[in-house]
């Protein structure tokens, strides 16, 4: 009502302003409460298909040799006997107050959030180490390709870009460990070095890992970021900026490279979730102790409090990494705030 | 803003180059596995151990370490003849008891005697109800376990029970002798993960899902071991321990993936250790549901697969077919050569299936199994080749172990891959299998005839009168085909080439070797 009213147009500024606040406010906390409500609703859907999944904890922790009673102490043991409504509100209710509770099948009895203190660093170091092996790769092949664009440069970096896209992460793995470890003997085939313990040797043992994750999403920043230059470059603003007699250079990386950066920084932010999905399979060929294992396991031996915990912070990444990229958009591009 | 700009690209390609370049430093500075006191024996294939108390443990990898951490009364020789361990003698009454005199001098690692009554505690606790110990059948036989003296005690056992000895070894048993103060100090979850064992290497951490770190004893009472750590990293991929070893991250693995097997004999490198192993593979049906509550169907699907394809598709050639319910390892009880209903036949098979009540595509049969390696391999090359032979429409069905093992110990399946491994008693192999009351009969086959004879041959404690009964019990029940033997494979330890000492043992064993170890 009040903007279609005359009379309080003089003093609109200062409400518009406030209005303008409000709306961020309001447009955070609807973030927060759909990722509150994705994290709610991520749970449920671990938690029954689990449920719904024929195998138990009980299990995998008594093997082969389990008598039936032996299950059925197990479970009443940890309370699996109860109904499932009542499991998952007895585990939200915990989960609340930072109490993932403690495992079942994969390290019997030790609460999970000590586990997990010393696996979601390992994990994060692996993630950050591969995206900024990606972005570093990208930078190179994309640039490169854009400004070579038709020539045989091109057509090399764009096949190496479609090579890094169709190959397996798994597949990929072993062929740098084949190349790479066990022909050249440049890097360990197998491994874990903590980077709070050695850096060095960290980022020496994490580098196959790291590149196997990477290719593909350097594949896809590369041909993001190729595509984006080449259309920028055709822009009138660029033709302007050439006519004006700046150098190329110059007129690249200021007019062009920069206002390619949002598309391409969007696509950075979209494809670290697959940085998840490839950790899980890496870690398990080069036998590293992160999330990726943890929560492989987690499943195989029905261990729904570590599945739990591991799906909820896997999920909280995702949504943080979607709103920091948001945050990150904005502020390279003040338009989109407004 | 200029400066930004720039500044953020060449610092990203000033980054690019210095890891680069750091990678390059680390290489010089680790150099290969050398030799020394320290060993890298990997468990592979697994990446999970729960605990390591036996009476709780049940998965091999747990096994694998117990067996370095603890002795039990008895032990498994080089040979596979059971030999004193802890105790130093026994004698096995004729009413099954048996008496026991302890070694003087042992300690437990928290530097307590081994004495009467920790064998006592460590025995009796498996029949706890309370524990409800997955190795509680091992010893359901001991009724109490009396102490005359600080090292002499008798074993009461409610009657003859021919695996006991067996069962108070230090295998895959759970009878290993463990503190009792100790226990009773860190409490059942505390003692998990802080065993406290008389045997040659302590536990001194413990990483989830990483590995395990043991030192050396030094009171240990054969002597102080030679290598004074050993690390057991888990790589539950058996690929990565092969590439792990061939890239001098490790000096042994537990297994090798048998698609590997005839690269790696071949490679100068390395060294592979194998053996017929102590296993059976088999296909578990189910008797109660169409078409396999028919016997002619039953016995016709035996004779529609050649057993010797299998073994060479499924395992590389790493493995013998399986014409009975023993592995041949276990000599005077296994029955050598074919018979008439597990010998490939098509035209019997045809004949066979004609004398049963169904059509051979008339009920749908899901034959499942799990992951991507050879267990699903197996399935898959069975469906084939009956489908085949009998023109039946079978199918296989992929899920992960612990689905498959559910539905089979719930009824909830047609037929499925299945086998045991590392038992040792031939009691292990049928006693449970093929008895009305067995809690892993789980096609839920009932003979009453092969009931008496089990019952009778558990009761027997002359070797060759319970041979003759085993014979007995596998003649008539293969008859039935309660279950449709396979094949059973080869065991395999990958070593570096200047590791010497480990001796394998046909029930796959592991721990017990650290200390005969040697990296030269």
């Amino acid at each position: 009502m009040s903007q279609s009213d005359p009379v309080s147009g003089g003093s609109r500024s200062l409400p518009a302003r406030e209005r303008a606040g409000y709306r961020r406010l309001m447009l955070l906390g609807g973030k927060l409460l759909s990722a509150l409500v994705l994290l709610l609703v991520g749970s449920l859907v671990v938690f029954l298909t689990i449920q719904a999944a024929p195998g138990s904890a009980a299990l995998s922790v008594l093997g082969e040799q389990a008598t039936p009673e032996a299950v059925a102490a197990f479970e009443r043991r940890h309370g699996l006997d109860q109904p499932v409504l009542v499991q998952y509100l007895a585990w939200l209710g915990n989960a609340l107050r930072g109490d993932f509770g403690v495992s079942l099948s994969i390290a019997s009895g030790q609460q999970i959030s000590s586990l997990m203190a010393s696996k979601l660093p390992t994990t994060l170091f692996l993630g950050a180490y591969a995206l900024v092996l990606a972005i570093a790769i990208s930078l190179v092949l994309g640039i490169y390709a854009a400004r070579h664009r038709g020539k045989t440069g091109d057509t090399v970096a764009t096949s190496i870009s479609v090579l890094g896209i169709s190959m397996p992460d798994f597949w990929l793995s072993y062929v740098l460990i084949f190349f790479f470890g066990l022909s050249l003997g440049w890097f360990p085939t197998y491994g874990y070095v903590s980077p709070f313990v050695d850096l060095p040797g960290a980022l020496h043992a994490g580098f196959l890992p790291a590149l196997a994750i990477a290719a593909p999403m350097a594949a896809v920043f590369s041909r993001t970021l190729r595509a984006v230059l080449l259309e920028t470059m055709t822009r009138p603003y660029v033709t302007a900026a050439r006519s004006f007699g700046l150098k190329p250079r110059f007129v690249f990386v200021h007019f062009i490279f920069r206002n390619a950066l949002i598309p391409y920084l969007t696509i950075i932010g979209l494809q670290i979730r697959y940085i998840l999905g490839g950790v899980v399979v890496v870690e398990r060929i080069f036998g590293i102790p992160g999330m990726g294992s943890f929560m492989v396991d987690g499943a195989f031996l029905r261990d729904l409090p570590v599945l739990l915990a591991c799906t909820v912070t896997f999920l909280a990444i995702v949504v943080l990494v979607n709103t920091l990229t948001d945050a990150l958009c904005s502020f390279l591009d003040p338009r989109r705030s407004r | 803003m200029k400066s930004m700009t720039t500044l953020s690209r060449r610092s990203l390609m000033a980054g690019t180059g210095a890891l680069f370049g750091l990678a390059g430093l680390g290489i010089s500075s680790r150099a290969a596995l050398a030799q020394g006191t320290a060993l890298r024996a990997a468990i592979t294939g697994y990446g999970v151990l729960n605990t390591l108390d036996p009476a709780r443990a049940s998965l091999v990898p747990e096994f694998y370490v117990i067996w370095a951490i603890y002795n039990g009364l008895l032990k498994f020789d080089d040979q596979m003849q059971i030999v004193p361990d802890l105790a130093e003698s026994y004698e096995l009454r004729d009413n099954g008891s048996i008496e026991v005199r302890l070694r003087e001098g042992v300690t437990f690692h928290d530097g307590s005697p081994l004495t009467s009554e920790d064998v006592k505690f460590s025995l009796e606790r498996l029949l706890d109800e309370e524990l409800a110990s997955p190795n509680a059948s091992k010893v359901a036989v001991v009724d109490h376990v009396e102490v005359i003296d600080e090292l002499n005690l008798v074993i009461h056992a409610t009657g003859p029970f021919a695996p006991l000895l067996t069962f108070l070894t230090n295998a895959r048993t759970g009878t290993q002798i463990l503190s009792k103060s100790a226990y009773e100090q860190l409490g059942p979850d505390g003692y998990s993960r802080n065993p406290v064992g008389t045997g040659p290497y302590k536990l001194t951490s413990w990483d989830t899902g990483t590995g395990l770190k043991l030192e050396a004893f030094e009171d240990y009472f054969e002597g102080a071991p030679a290598l004074k750590t050993v690390e057991v990293p888990l790589i539950v991929e058996e690929a990565s321990g092969v590439t792990a070893l061939l890239g001098g991250q490790i000096h042994m693995t537990s297994t090798i993936p048998t698609s590997d097997v005839p690269d790696l004999m071949n490679n100068g490198n390395v060294q592979v250790l194998r053996q017929p192993g102590l296993n059976v593979r088999f296909i578990s049906i189910n008797l109660q549901k169409p078409p396999f509550d028919d016997v002619h169907f039953r016995r016709a699907v035996s004779m529609a697969f050649q057993r010797e394809a299998m073994v060479q598709t499924v395992l590389f050639g790493e493995g013998a077919p399986l014409h009975g319910f023993f592995p041949p390892l276990l000599g005077d009880y296994y029955t050598p050569g074919e018979n008439s209903v597990t010998s490939f036949d098509p035209e019997a098979a045809k004949a066979e299936l004609a004398r049963s009540r169904y059509a051979a595509d008339e009920h749908p049969v899901e034959v499942i199994t799990w992951g991507g390696g050879w267990w699903k391999r197996y399935a898959e090359i069975f469906v084939a080749q009956v489908n085949q032979v009998l023109g039946t429409r079978f199918t296989v069905g992929v899920t992960d172990s612990n689905a498959a093992f559910a539905r089979q110990t719930t009824g909830d399946f047609v037929a499925g891959v299945w086998g045991w491994l590392g038992f040792i008693d031939p009691d292990e192999y049928v006693g449970d299998i093929l008895h009305t009351d067995g809690w892993r009969n789980m096609g839920k086959y009932s003979n009453p005839e092969v009931d008496a004879l089990l019952e009778q041959a558990r009761a027997e404690l002359d070797p060759q009168k319970r041979a003759a009964l085993y014979h007995e019990v596998e003649a008539k029940a293969i008859e039935d085909m309660p279950v449709i033997p396979c094949f059973t494979s080869n065991i395999h330890n990958l070593l570096a080439a200047n590791v010497q000492g480990f001796t394998q043992k046909p029930y796959a064993n592991f721990g017990d070797q650290f200390m005969k170890v040697s990296i030269g």
